[in-house]
């Protein structure tokens, strides 16, 4: 593919994916700018968390047709390579040893290097600095999934591209308005480039949260640009196959003043 | 709590090292008595030999069962979930069926080892090949092929078992018990220390990776680990070691499966000090066992350590499993 403008962080060109006979993906095609927050949204089954996972590049190679480039990482880098630059959290996060939250989020940082102090920072900005010589067995869904997004920020402490497959399903609202802070924070301050791309099953946070969006259905990228324009409910009804309209919020976490509020 | 641990597995290992030395029978007035005394130099010799070839073993079989843990991703798995006990014991078998078939009446201890090392190395190359995706060792169709190879060697060994006549059938009993060579071949020796120094090297080398291969896949590949290559390590060094130590010894259950968990609540979870700890656990384990097998006379000659091994492990892993604190 060509050279990707200074300002991109992340491409993908025509990436297509399939199981078996089933075509997860069909030739989709993103930029993902510096210093945005793109969300992936759609139906279930629609593509969102193997376009993550494509992008992210877990999904073996050989697996997948069209190509992922990732700024400052050559194509054919190691794992160890392509860590150094983004990070990315499942959607149901497993430590199959008594790690305390603490020592997770250490282990993010293993192809890059020890960092007491990024630790800290990660624990701080997903508020379970009280709660991180705790055994990650013994921590809640939503605490789980909070010590593997510190896990991320911990490994890309000096910026990057955060892959997040549902990151906030499960978190209780104070701390989605936290996580949401302090992800603003990082993604906008880092010098080096840095960008979040999350799926999300909520149509109405993305809008409240991302700058940009990706609408997908079976497969297919339907509409993407603008989160404001986008996730509209003429859109968001040929997505869902269900008619959307427009609604208040019935209760929503008041989101820091360096989170776009657009609701 | 890891320097504590150790210190404690230490002093376990001391113990039973020392108990082992000590303990054994004494004639006594034209009857062999019990005693735990300092021997004579040459009984020392002999039971030294005895103590070093228990803790290698001890120590390959807690080494093999931690890879094994770690790449299966199962708490459960232990050297022989492989099928690689079966496969030594049907190379065994075929061993003395041919030596039948020869019209060799005995066969010697080499010619069984040799047995085992073929069966034990050809399951390990068979699972590995059948266990192997387009991502690498998949833990599930390693597991069940593991188990399913394991399951058709057995009957096989059964069929050879049928065709031999009952003094072979004896032999074999006695290799499927388990027992510590108490005079053991230096070759054997030596292969066996070779390859615990080996397993032990390649495993401390990647111990934070091993760590890292606790998470999902996707979590460690996205961490920066290799994981397919980490798998393929993982079970050249837990098959390696498994087989090495069933042609050495027989199948002895248990202390591969234990040893981990032991060290875990021991020295706590990170590689970095489990896979020493492992080691350690599975050497006190089986030194406390050949010490105990010393202790019990049934007047028949002594027990095969695997029967004390099976004895005491399986309630022990059933209490291990009850008291709801073993690590996943």
């Amino acid at each position: 593919m060509e050279s990707m403008t200074p300002d991109i962080v992340l491409a993908a060109e025509c990436v297509s994916l399939r199981y078996g006979a089933t075509r997860a993906l069909d030739c989709v095609s993103l930029a993902v700018r510096r210093g945005t927050i793109t969300a992936i949204v759609g139906a279930n089954g629609c593509g969102k968390t193997s376009l993550l996972r494509v992008l992210a590049q877990v999904i073996e190679p050989g697996g997948h047709a069209g190509t992922v480039t990732l700024a400052g990482v050559d194509q054919h880098g190691t794992a160890a390579a392509r860590a150094t630059r983004r990070a990315f959290v499942p959607q149901r996060p497993e430590v199959s040893a008594s790690f305390t939250a603490r020592e997770v989020v250490r282990l993010g940082r293993h192809a890059i290097g020890t960092n007491e102090a990024a630790v800290g920072r990660a624990l701080e900005d997903v508020g379970l600095s009280l709660r991180a010589d705790q055994t990650f067995h013994t921590l809640s869904g939503g605490e789980r999934q909070r010590v593997a997004i510190a896990r991320a920020f911990a490994q890309l402490d000096s910026g990057g591209v955060w892959l997040l497959d549902e990151p906030l399903s499960g978190v209780d609202p104070a701390e989605v308005a936290r996580i949401i802070g302090a992800l603003c924070r990082r993604v906008t301050s880092a010098a080096t480039g840095s960008a979040a791309v999350l799926t999300l099953h909520d149509p109405g946070l993305a809008r409240a949260i991302a700058t940009d969006a990706i609408v997908m259905r079976e497969g297919r990228v339907l509409a993407s640009g603008d989160a404001a324009s986008v996730l509209v409910p003429s859109i968001l009804s040929e997505a869902y196959r269900h008619e959307m309209v427009e609604a208040p919020c019935w209760l929503a976490p008041r989101l820091g003043a360096g989170v776009r509020m657009r609701s | 709590m890891s320097a504590r641990g150790f210190a404690l597995l230490l002093t376990a290992l001391c113990t039973a090292a020392g108990c082992r030395l000590a303990l054994g029978p004494v004639a006594d007035g034209g009857e062999l008595r019990l005693t735990l005394a300092i021997p004579a130099s040459e009984v020392l010799e002999l039971r030294t030999t005895a103590v070093c070839s228990a803790v290698s073993l001890g120590a390959a079989l807690g080494l093999a069962g931690l890879a094994l843990q770690v790449l299966l991703r199962n708490p459960l798995a232990s050297p022989f979930v492989l099928g690689i006990s079966s496969g030594a014991g049907f190379g065994v078998a075929l061993v003395l069926a041919g030596a039948y078939a020869a019209g060799v009446s005995a066969v010697s201890f080499g010619g069984e080892i040799a047995g085992a090392m073929l069966g034990a190395f050809a399951t390990l190359l068979l699972v590995g090949w059948l266990g192997r995706s387009r991502a690498g060792h998949d833990p599930t169709t390693l597991v069940l092929s593991g188990v399913i190879v394991g399951a058709i060697f057995s009957a096989g060994t059964m069929l050879v078992e049928q065709m031999v006549p009952h003094g072979l059938r004896g032999d074999l009993l006695s290799w499927m018990a388990g027992r510590l060579p108490e005079l053991p071949g230096r070759t054997a020796f030596w292969t066996l220390l070779a390859s615990v120094v080996a397993g032990w090297l390649v495993l401390a080398s990647n111990a934070r990776a091993l760590d890292v291969a606790c998470f999902t896949d996707d979590e460690a590949l996205a961490s920066g680990v290799d994981i397919v290559r980490l798998r393929r390590i993982l079970f050249g060094v837990g098959g390696f070691l498994a087989a090495v130590a069933v042609a050495y010894a027989g199948p002895i259950g248990f202390v591969g499966l234990i040893g981990p968990h032991i060290a875990r609540r021991l020295v706590g979870p990170r590689h970095t000090v489990l896979v020493a700890g492992s080691a350690l656990a599975g050497a006190a384990l089986l030194v406390t066992a050949d010490t105990a097998r010393q202790a019990i006379d049934l007047g028949t000659g002594r027990l095969p350590v695997g029967v004390v091994t099976a004895l005491a492990g399986g309630p022990a892993f059933l209490w291990l499993l009850r008291s709801g604190r073993w690590n996943r």
